[in-house]
């Protein structure tokens, strides 16, 4: 399986997949010009990883501010996981946090809310 | 498929009978039995399929309805996040702003803030005419204080006086640091004497704070000029700067006051 490794810009995350080790690293800013370009990439290696794959996906999140088409495409990638996690597949979410920056970490529970896999919010 | 009724059963009953066999209406009676037989077949069809029609539809009308609360709680999750981020972003910029805008060790307005009140205020009383006083503070052998003591007791320092001259002015005054041991004054709509009675109170806070360094009791100098409407800022700041400077001259610890502006101030400390 081919694995993205996007290197981080002023306005977008730094982007790496690993296929051999089920993980997905996501680190910086998002608020990206052209979301569908940076985005469906990302969507399409999750979804391929979870139907062509069976071992566990972890996630590692970085993340600070997200804009709205942002937010939508984690939403999105969570409900896949949703999707999976339903299905019997390991899936679980790390999602670091500064301490100096406590309000990641509450818009990281409301992004937990739905979601019934682990979901880990780890301050660094 | 239908019910077999009591009708059907006498129609069927006389057409099976040979008695009737030659009878004229036997024949009529037959087609239109036949007739009636396949009409019914019919409607049956037709009511079947329909029904099945409404089923689909209803199943398909109650999917698209779950589909459709579905995406609207989403669509309310995404606004939600999407606000708080937006939320945060907002709380910075004025984190930010409120940062570019003071100085980070006494906390008082920094040179650019005071830049951009000078303007507005200068032009403000322009409009109407009136009057306002710039002050500037020096404090009194600070390099001293640095040298001797290091550079951290000079901030310490700086930061008691700064707050000493912050809490003697009056609320419509805005006291910032000009650069290094400079503090600016901006007292709008405000003559000379009300001026003076200001730079007063702060020369005697500074002096009452008792800051020890060395042998001296910490004060500071003070220059003080009018700015009238129609002079240019940079005069009057210039004129300020000359009056301290005599101050300086004079002893220290001590208020001067420019010449009147529109004409060049005069080198008093020569």
């Amino acid at each position: 399986m081919n694995d993205l490794h996007i290197p981080a810009s002023q306005s977008t995350p730094e982007i790496r997949t690993d296929s051999a080790a089920g993980t997905l690293l996501m680190r910086g800013d998002s608020y990206p010009e052209n979301s569908f370009e940076l985005f469906s990439p990302l969507l399409g290696w999750v979804q391929r990883y979870l139907a062509e794959t069976v071992q566990p996906l972890v996630l590692n999140l970085h993340l600070l501010y997200l804009n709205t088409s942002s937010v939508k495409v984690m939403m999105e990638i969570f409900d896949n996981l949703e999707e999976a996690h339903a299905g019997g597949r390991t899936v679980s979410v790390n999602w670091h946090y500064d301490q100096e920056n406590e309000r990641v970490a509450e818009l990281a529970e409301e992004f937990k809310e739905d979601c019934s896999f682990p979901f880990n919010i780890v301050q660094q | 498929m239908n019910d077999v009724t009591p009708l059907d059963l006498r129609i069927e009953a006389l057409l099976a009978d040979a008695q009737y066999d030659d009878h004229p209406l036997r024949g009529a009676l037959n087609e239109l039995y036949g007739e009636f037989r396949s009409q019914l077949h019919l409607i049956e069809r037709v009511t079947h399929v329909s029904d099945l029609y409404q089923h689909m539809a209803r199943e398909q009308n109650q999917s698209l309805l779950e589909r459709y609360r579905r995406q609207l709680k989403k669509l309310e999750k995404i606004a939600r996040i999407s606000d708080r981020y937006q939320a945060v972003m907002r709380d910075l910029n004025e984190a930010l702003k409120d940062a570019s805008n003071h100085d980070a060790l006494t906390g008082l307005a920094n040179r650019r803030m005071l830049m951009d009140a000078l303007r507005t205020e200068s032009n403000r009383l322009l409009r109407q005419g009136r009057p306002m006083t710039l002050v500037l503070a020096d404090i009194d052998h600070f390099k001293q204080i640095n040298d001797a003591y290091g550079h951290e007791r000079g901030d310490a320092v700086l930061v008691d006086i700064a707050r000493a001259m912050a809490s003697s002015v009056r609320e419509y005054d805005l006291c910032g640091r000009w650069g290094g041991e400079e503090f600016l004054i901006v007292m709008p709509e405000t003559g000379l004497p009300e001026a003076l009675e200001a730079v007063e109170r702060m020369r005697r806070a500074i002096a009452a704070l008792h800051v020890v360094a060395g042998e001296h009791n910490v004060t500071a100098s003070f220059g003080v000029a009018e700015h009238l409407p129609g002079d240019h800022l940079s005069a009057t700041i210039s004129r300020a700067d000359t009056a301290l400077y005599a101050a300086k001259k004079l002893g220290r610890n001590r208020c001067e006051v420019a010449p009147a502006g529109s004409q060049p101030a005069s080198p008093a400390a020569d």
